[in-house]
């Protein structure tokens, strides 16, 4: 009934979350997330959610306190490889775009390195 | 014993006397027999030495007569030489035959006989006479041989008994053949025989009479005193009969015997012989009272012996049975007191060399034995006695190493209740439980074999077990160090088979391992039994190193998992069956919705022992029921399911602790693990909402959530006795507006409604409702 979270600061920013992110946990996830939006400038933060079993309402809300830091200046918020339960309440409750969904890291990669590529064609 | 010995020796007795008598009678009739012939034979001599010279003197005369051929006047000298010759011859003549040329022309025949000592003459040739036609001549002339005439009593003549002799004479002329010539004869006077028979040696008893051949009268003359015995004996006596059953006899060969009946005046012996001399007869009549006298004598002579003799063995048998009997009935009234139990009878002292003497050793030996052997059984009693004692110290023992918890304390989260019937005082069976980090520890083992090894072996599980198993190891390496361990040293070759399990009060999952054990039984709120079913490992004690895979299984809050022994299953009935598995489980199905595991071990118990015969002859009984109740949960049945209210603290602890038992009993009831998360969600968003509005610190507020379970269905009812309010009644979330305007709250509960079959609010008693139905399965 824990949260675990691993920060992976480069070369995307990833909070890898294991177990269960629900009301206690929402909190540590919380303060972790303040770590990281702290530093300025950031672009993309990755949610890796393949070790997440159960999630609710109060870690929704994290995602959409991520997206509200880091959208308003261009950001991105991406999740990757949510497990089938998580998926849905992701699904039901579109506090991520179905575009920042991700089932693999490889999909992601690909996705962030189109974006790059945008930024490089512009 | 007297009776006995008289009535074989009197007989034989009786036997050998009669045998003596008529053997001494025989003798004596053989005696008398011979007696006679002695008689017979001196009678015969006495009678030959008068007749057998005469006889041959009127031979000769007769011969000299036909040599010579004298003139007639020389016959008279010649008749009185015979005279002269013999005193016994009476009278004699010398008688010729006439009527032919070589005979004398005229009868002549002289006749010289005694008479008053001088010899007289008289002459026999008279017509008037005619001698020649007299049988004492015709019988002579006719047989041309000398005979002998039956007596005859000369009556008219010498007035005498007499005999005749007759002899032919012939002559030879010198022209003819060899003619008779003539008789001579002599007459003898009987007085002479009567004289011999007198004289004669007559024995010391008895009558006997010397006769002549019938004619019709004989000649009788008795023997020895003869006359003077008859007086006295019988004086009508008649000989002549005695002669005609003599001649009988003789006709029929018989020489000795009994008179016929009537005879005589007393039975007697009739001895008869027959003389060569003039063939005639003795006559010896013995009264067989005399005869027999010496016998009879004899006999009375035994009789007086033998009775003494009798009196004698009366005696000696009287005292040497005495002798035998009196010690014995001593020893009997002696051996009659330890009926009583009291052995120390006393025995006859003294020694004594005979059977009696043997018997009372052989009792003292027997007594002695006795006193021996129950002193012996005195102190094996007393060893049982103490052996009992111990038994029953080993059986309180072992009942102390059983859990004792107050009748109504139960460890925290669980109700347990056991019962253990041992088959004998102490046995091998073994149950325990304990409260340890977390949850309840609980085993039930069975050692196999009962009584005193088996305990001593349970003694040595128990305390491996309880040691082991507050280290904190779980069933699976539990089972494997208590086994290491009994199989270190186990040189009696015991084994005990064991079922472990620790339930985690705070989840309700139990993990359950088992060492050759029959597996416990699942009962679910809502009536249901089910094996749990376990891969086992070895008994203990066998192997080593063992695995023994763990099961694990998650128990709702008032399901109780039972463990039992073989006692159970295996209690035979009289008629053999066995209790078995399926009467168990038919039995606890039919269980009431608030059986208790107290009420349960009971009912099983009840049952059992009424299943079985005789439940203490067959195995000890084990039972073990283990409830998971945790605190603030209650269990209970409905009429398609089963349901649970859990009452938790109102706040975030609460939550945690409601979203816990939530997913334990769906998990418990196999829930599929979305629908699970989907449950847990709805009600952590809802109790979150409920725990939010309350604000912290408020007393008396309160909430709940019942869980429903149906085959079909989730169910779900929330209160809270917060102010009123309708979460339900609030927009769903507007997820398409920028991310900007987006309003956090509202989420929840729209993950409710999206997730939830049906949603609903009331407002009932004051409190908030919120109902939520979810499908069992996702379609």
């Amino acid at each position: 009934m824990a949260l675990k979270i691993a920060v992976e600061k480069s070369p995307t920013p990833t909070l890898k979350l294991v177990g269960r992110l629900d009301t206690d946990t929402a909190p540590e996830l919380d303060s972790e997330l303040n770590k990281v939006l702290a530093s300025k400038g950031i672009k993309r933060l990755v949610f890796d959610l393949s070790g997440l079993d159960y999630l609710s309402s109060a870690g929704i809300r994290c995602f959409v306190r991520a997206r509200k830091a880091i959208e308003p200046g261009g950001g991105t918020v991406a999740i990757v490889n949510p497990q089938a339960g998580v998926r849905k309440v992701l699904d039901i409750v579109k506090a991520i775009p179905a575009k920042g969904i991700f089932a693999s890291v490889a999909e992601l990669d690909e996705y962030l390195d189109a974006i790059q590529q945008q930024v490089r064609d512009q | 014993m007297l009776l006995w010995i008289l009535a074989v020796a009197v007989p034989i007795y009786a036997a050998a006397m009669y045998m003596s008598y008529r053997s001494a009678a025989e003798r004596l009739e053989l005696g008398a027999e011979r007696d006679a012939d002695e008689l017979a034979s001196q009678l015969a001599a006495d009678l030959d030495a008068v007749i057998r010279p005469i006889e041959g003197g009127i031979r000769t005369v007769a011969a000299q007569l036909e040599e010579i051929d004298p003139p007639l006047e020389q016959y008279e000298p010649r008749i009185r030489g015979i005279l002269a010759a013999w005193p016994e011859v009476y009278g004699s003549t010398i008688a010729v035959e006439t009527g032919s040329a070589h005979t004398s022309p005229r009868p002549f025949a002289p006749y010289l006989f005694r008479r008053d000592a001088a010899v007289a003459s008289s002459d026999l040739a008279l017509d008037s006479y005619a001698y020649r036609s007299l049988p004492w001549y015709r019988r002579a002339a006719d047989g041309l041989e000398p005979v002998w005439s039956l007596p005859y009593f000369d009556a008219g003549g010498g007035e005498i008994w007499m005999v005749t002799y007759s002899v032919p004479f012939f002559r030879r002329p010198a022209d003819s053949e060899r003619v008779l010539a003539g008789v001579v004869t002599a007459d003898l006077d009987l007085n002479w025989v009567r004289a011999a028979a007198e004289g004669a040696p007559m024995g010391a008893i008895g009558m006997g009479w010397l006769m002549s051949p019938p004619d019709p009268e004989s000649f009788v003359a008795p023997i020895g005193a003869t006359t003077q015995r008859v007086a006295r004996f019988d004086a009508s006596i008649d000989e002549q009969a005695f002669r005609d059953i003599g001649e009988r006899m003789l006709a029929s060969g018989v020489t000795f015997g009994l008179l016929p009946d009537g005879a005589a005046a007393e039975p007697a012996y009739l001895a008869v012989r027959a003389l060569e001399t003039l063939d005639w007869r003795l006559l010896l009549v013995l009264p067989r009272a005399e005869l027999l006298a010496e016998a009879r004598a004899l006999l009375e002579r035994q009789l007086l012996l033998g009775a003494a003799g009798l009196v004698l063995l009366i005696a000696a048998i009287s005292f040497v049975a005495a002798s035998i009997s009196r010690p014995i009935h001593a020893l009997a009234s002696a051996v009659d007191g330890a009926r009583d139990g009291d052995l120390d009878f006393r025995l006859p002292e003294g020694q004594r060399h005979d059977e009696v003497g043997v018997l009372t050793e052989a009792l003292r030996r027997m007594r002695d034995s006795l006193q021996r052997h129950i002193a012996l059984r005195a102190e094996d009693l007393a060893a049982r006695a103490r052996l009992e004692n111990e038994l029953k110290i080993a059986a309180s023992i072992q009942q102390s190493m059983l859990p004792h918890w107050a009748v109504d304390a139960h460890p925290a989260g669980a109700r347990v209740a056991a019962a253990l019937l041992p088959a004998r005082q102490v046995g091998g069976d073994l149950y325990d439980y304990f409260e340890r980090e977390g949850g309840l520890l609980f085993a039930v083992a069975d050692v196999s074999d009962k009584g005193i090894p088996a305990a001593l072996f349970m003694a040595s599980v128990s305390g491996l077990f309880k040691v082991l198993g507050s280290a904190g190891e779980l069933p699976e390496r539990l089972l494997g160090r208590v086994n290491e361990r009994l199989a270190e040293s186990n040189d009696a070759c015991m084994f005990a088979t064991m079922g472990c399990g620790f339930l985690d009060v705070g989840t309700g999952l139990l993990r359950y391992a088992s060492a050759g054990h029959e597996p416990p039984l699942l009962l679910e709120v809502g009536g249901k039994v089910e094996l749990l079913i376990t891969e086992n490992g070895p008994a203990l004690a066998i192997d080593t190193p063992a695995v023994y895979p763990m099961t694990e299984r998650y128990l709702a809050p008032g399901d109780t998992v039972l463990l039992f022994t073989d006692g159970v299953t295996e209690a035979a009935a009289a008629d053999g069956s066995l209790y078995g598995i399926e009467r168990l489980s038919a039995l606890l199905e039919g269980r009431a919705d608030d059986d208790g595991p107290e009420a349960l071990v009971r009912r099983l118990v009840e049952a059992v022992t009424a299943h079985a015969a005789d439940f203490h002859a067959t195995d000890d009984l084990t039972a073990l029921a283990v409830t998971f109740a945790p605190r603030g949960v209650t269990a209970s049945r409905r009429a398609d399911g089963e349901h649970w209210l859990i009452e938790p603290e109102l706040s975030a602890a609460g939550v945690r602790e409601v979203r816990q038992r939530l997913r334990a009993i769906l998990a418990a009831r196999r829930v599929a693990a979305s629908r699970i998360d989907d449950t847990e969600l709805i009600a952590e968003e809802l109790l979150t909402n409920i725990v939010r509005a309350a604000g912290a610190g408020d007393a008396k507020s309160r909430m709940s959530l019942e869980l429903e379970l149906t085959p079909a269905e989730i169910l779900l009812t929330i209160r809270d006795n917060g102010l009123a309010f309708d979460p339900l009644s609030r927009a769903p979330p507007n997820l398409d507006a920028a991310l900007a305007d987006r309003d956090v709250g509202g989420l929840g509960i729209h993950l409710v409604r999206e997730l939830a079959e049906d949603c609903r609010y009331a407002r009932v008693d004051d409190c908030n409702v919120l109902t939520i139905r979810l499908n069992r399965v996702i379609t």
